[in-house]
């Protein structure tokens, strides 16, 4: 078991801050509803309308920091899964049944959660939110504009709060589906969630494939990309161990489309694979040109006497992240790039090494989003074993 | 790296501690409106006892005009007139004069109202009685149809202006004074009307101290603070025409057992704004609910008053066919040969209305249509608010002493009976002295030219009496629970609209809880069978 981070701390905030409220809005709601007398109905009523302005406030930094991160999204309904998610918590769960969905970055809730919370966010707090105000400030005559009679009002607003009551305890009592009892509630405090390996391997490449992305969307207009890539990649190996990420085939895609140079190469030194965004730094037509070629080929002497140290360590098992090298194109011009090499392992043995060039033409971006977004990756996979 | 670090956690605490702040922001908001020190309640048009600067009152005993030996009320009259010139003539315009007013009556029109025209369920009424009734009238001579208003000479200035406390109007003598009352002393004591001079009057309406409105008696000439945080001696001292300003004789303030439209009415607002609590929640109540609901909490606190006048047991003679009088153990009549038998009440818990200022009233002359006969009805509704109504304000929910009665009326006709009641002589069809309904009915119907079929009964009526007076200390004021309760509230028959904290859906509220049982239901059982599944599976 490894954490990896999930709760950003604003959104850990909102959470218990939106749960601190809703208790306080129940208990006094209720109270002023005549069910029971705890804190007078007077202070009652003013600690419920206080709460029902902090709730407002919270709700607006709420909405600005869900459009803003693109967190929204997480809330799009989807049926895919759901049935799956409903027979696990309906038999699964009893016979220990892995859950169906992993947490990813862009997916961090299962289909019910996602349907629920829309729900939630988007019907029964609004109504609440509505009917609530109106309650507030249309009881009395108000110049202009007055609702005939309250009864409507409150009736939803009393619905609403039997809603959010029976979602609190269907809601607190999921939270010790996870991995063990108390680990989802843990997570909420710490932001840190823990996953088993596997999960951690998708969540850890949802991860860069959004960073991917965003990288692509950031320096769409520079042809040259930021060692981010490298650092991401290097750190997401260390966490989950061996290549298992650069196999993945998503994760091949995903580089493909960013313009990131990929490259295999066999243990011999003849190169094996070679995608089109590397063809292009180096400056050949296709693939035919180079594949069977020893690597040697695009060398000077004191880089390939460099380099081949680095490709023996690579060979041993380690993954190195080699910096800036100078390459030679096809038409004898240099071009400078760095390099990130990893060993290709089958059944235990190194066969072949491949790896990243990022072009680094455009050196000071790159730092500048290297500082950045490092912090980010290290601090998201931070093993905390 | 250290910097690194600092640098996000620095932006995580300001992150932080910026929403914090806006959060502890609405709270601590709420309590800094809170002033430690409580100032004086804030009052406008008012000037407090301890500022109060005792304005000089001319000494009447000085005035030659008033040094004789006066043996006419009249003349005395006469020497008011002649320094307080056209005095007369403000008087004889106010109602407190006329004993009428012409006022807009929903579904009638313009009629004229007032204590002239108006039947209560208490003594009835005033015609073909004036001489008794007259006690209480701000004039002399007033025995019949024939008492000329237009007389200064007939206006009565020391019953309101007396501040010797030696004048007083002789029974059944059509307003004039007891003759044992000496007029120069009265004359040459003269001044601004004190609360004796009101209390003389409205506090024995009915016959008897604190009869009619329950609020007001002979208890307020004295009263502690707890009994009426205005008038109380040790309090504030204020005296009746501290609320009930006057303009040219005209006081503010209005009886709405005798008038129908909203308006000249005396209210706690003059002085005390909309707005007097420090608690806009509170004072937003001022928009649908009086301030008499929450600050009257019970009436008749020191006297009993009458909550039961039934006129149908009447006329029961003793042995030697003289009128009985009964008393219950407080010492209230119970039983009267002349009036029939009464219930009476002290520390009465007020019946709540919506009340919007405007009035209605059986007339003599309207027939009856429901029963019990509504005397005088509180126009009002939760619907009423206040735009394109009969009034301009919303209705409040107002308190209200509600006297009911059993009072003659004509079978064949469907309407009231006034009876004659009042006669100094036997044989001249006074039910009081004669007891015989059919007699004082054709003798007080003859008397205002109305139509007597001859037959009568009895029928139940209601009358209502909005209370103002007698406030109690605020520590003594209703509070939320008081109304907002579940299960006999105080106001848990006024049911035209929703009110929280008394009211829900019954259908919603079991939906609910089934909704909340259910759920923790399911997650015990599904808990429960992780946890039977799990061990079994460890062992």
């Amino acid at each position: 078991m490894k954490k990896v981070y999930v709760y950003k701390i604003f959104e850990r905030f909102w959470h218990w801050m939106q749960a601190l409220l809703i208790f306080i809005l129940l208990v006094t709601g209720f109270e002023i509803h005549s069910t029971y007398n705890l804190l007078g109905f007077e202070l009652a009523i003013k600690i419920h309308d206080a709460t029902a302005w902090a709730f407002l406030v919270l709700i607006v930094f709420a909405i600005f920091w869900h459009f803003t991160t693109g967190e929204w999204r997480q809330y799009i309904p989807t049926t895919k899964l759901l049935k799956e998610q409903v027979s696990y918590y309906l038999t699964g769960i009893f016979k220990g049944a892995p859950h169906p969905t992993k947490k990813l970055v862009y997916n961090k809730f299962n289909p019910l959660q996602r349907m629920i919370y829309l729900g939630l966010k988007a019907l029964v707090i609004p109504v609440q939110v509505i009917s609530g105000f109106l309650y507030l400030y249309f009881n009395y005559p108000i110049q202009g504009f007055e609702l005939g009679s309250m009864y409507w009002v409150a009736i939803i607003h009393t619905l609403g709060a039997f809603v959010l009551f029976a979602f609190v305890i269907a809601h607190v009592y999921l939270t010790t589906t996870a991995h063990k009892p108390l680990s989802a509630i843990k997570a909420m405090v710490t932001g840190w969630e823990e996953m088993d390996d596997e999960e951690i391997h998708e969540h850890i490449v949802s991860d860069i494939e959004v960073a991917l992305q965003k990288t692509k969307s950031q320096l769409q207009s520079s042809e040259g990309r930021s060692d981010i890539l490298d650092s991401a990649l290097v750190e997401a190996q260390k966490s989950v161990g061996g290549n298992a990420i650069l196999k993945d085939t998503r994760f091949r895609d995903a580089i493909a489309s960013t313009g990131v140079g990929y490259f295999c190469i066999s243990k011999e030194g003849y190169y094996r694979e070679a995608n089109d965004a590397w063809i292009n730094l180096y400056k050949y037509s296709s693939a035919d040109e180079i594949i069977g070629q020893h690597y040697k080929l695009s060398r000077t002497e004191e880089d390939f006497a460099e380099l081949e140290v680095t490709v023996n360590k690579v060979l041993q098992g380690k993954t190195i992240n080699h910096g800036e090298v100078k390459r030679i194109c096809k038409d004898g011009t240099f071009g400078y790039h760095t390099v990130t090499i990893a060993p290709v392992v089958v059944k235990g043995d190194v066969v072949a090494f491949e790896g990243f060039i990022i072009d680094t033409t455009d050196r000071r971006i790159a730092e500048k989003e290297l500082l950045k977004k490092k912090l980010r990756v290290e601090e998201k996979l931070k093993s905390k074993e | 790296m250290c910097i690194i670090f600092y640098t996000l956690i620095m932006r995580k605490l300001i992150l932080l501690s910026v929403i914090l702040s806006l959060f502890s922001g609405t709270l601590v908001a709420q309590e800094e409106t809170e002033p430690t020190e409580l100032p004086k309640i804030k009052v406008n048009n008012y000037t407090w006892k301890t500022d109060r600067v005792n304005s000089a009152q001319a000494d009447h005993s000085q005035f030659d005009v008033l040094k004789q030996e006066f043996t006419s009320a009249h003349d005395v009259t006469e020497a008011c007139i002649y320094c307080h010139t056209k005095r007369d003539e403000e008087i004889m315009a106010t109602s407190h004069w006329n004993w009428e007013r012409t006022e807009m009556l929903a579904g009638k029109g313009e009629v004229p109202v007032g204590k002239k025209n108006i039947l209560n369920n208490f003594c009835i009424g005033v015609a073909g009685s004036e001489a008794t009734c007259t006690r209480c009238h701000i004039g002399y001579g007033w025995k019949d149809k024939s008492f000329d208003f237009n007389e200064p000479r007939n206006i009565d200035c020391l019953v309101c202006h007396d501040n010797s406390g030696t004048y007083e109007k002789g029974k059944g003598m059509a307003g004039y004074p007891d003759p044992s009352v000496n007029l120069s002393y009265v004359a040459q004591n003269v001044g601004q009307p004190q609360r004796e001079n009101c209390g003389v009057c409205h506090f024995w309406g009915g016959g008897g101290n604190n009869v009619k409105h329950g609020d007001m008696e002979i208890a307020l000439l004295e009263p502690s603070k707890k009994l009426d945080v205005h008038m109380a001696i040790e309090g504030e001292d204020m005296s009746c025409v501290d609320c009930h300003v006057t303009e040219k004789h005209q006081m503010a303030g209005k009886l709405y057992a005798l008038s129908s439209e909203n308006k000249n009415r005396a209210t706690c607002e003059q002085c005390h704004t909309e707005a007097p609590h420090k608690s806009k929640l509170i004072n937003d109540h001022n928009m649908r609910v009086a301030c008499q609901t929450c600050h009257i909490p019970t009436y008749a606190k020191a006297n009993s008053t009458k909550m039961v006048w039934d006129w149908s047991t009447a006329g029961v003679l003793d042995d030697d066919g003289k009128p009985m009088h009964e008393s219950d153990a407080d010492g209230n009549h119970n039983y009267l040969s002349i009036k029939g038998t009464f219930v009476w009440d002290n520390n009465v818990t007020p019946e709540y209305l919506w009340f919007n200022g405007v009035a209605n009233h059986q007339l003599i002359t309207d027939i009856i249509d429901t029963i019990p006969v509504q005397m005088n009805s509180l126009d009002g509704s939760y619907n009423d608010k206040g735009k394109n109504q009969k009034s301009i304000n919303p209705s409040k929910i107002w308190p209200v002493k509600v006297h009911r009665g059993k009072q003659i009326y004509d079978t064949e006709y469907k309407t009231l009976i006034q009876p004659k009641l009042w006669s100094p002589n036997a044989g001249d069809s006074a039910y009081w002295v004669d007891f015989d309904w059919n007699e004082a009915s054709a003798a007080g119907m003859n008397y205002l030219g109305l139509p007597y079929s001859g037959n009568y009964d009895f029928v139940e009526t209601e009358m209502y009496w909005p209370l103002n007076h007698m406030v109690a200390p605020k520590e003594e004021a209703l509070s939320c629970k008081d109304c907002h309760t579940r299960d006999n509230g105080r106001l848990a028959s006024l049911n035209d609209f929703y009110l929280p904290g008394r009211d829900k859906n019954k259908y919603l509220d079991i939906f609910g809880i089934a909704m909340v049982v259910m759920a923790a239901f399911g997650v015990a059982v599904h808990g429960a069978i992780r946890v039977f599944v799990s061990k079994k599976n460890n062992v």
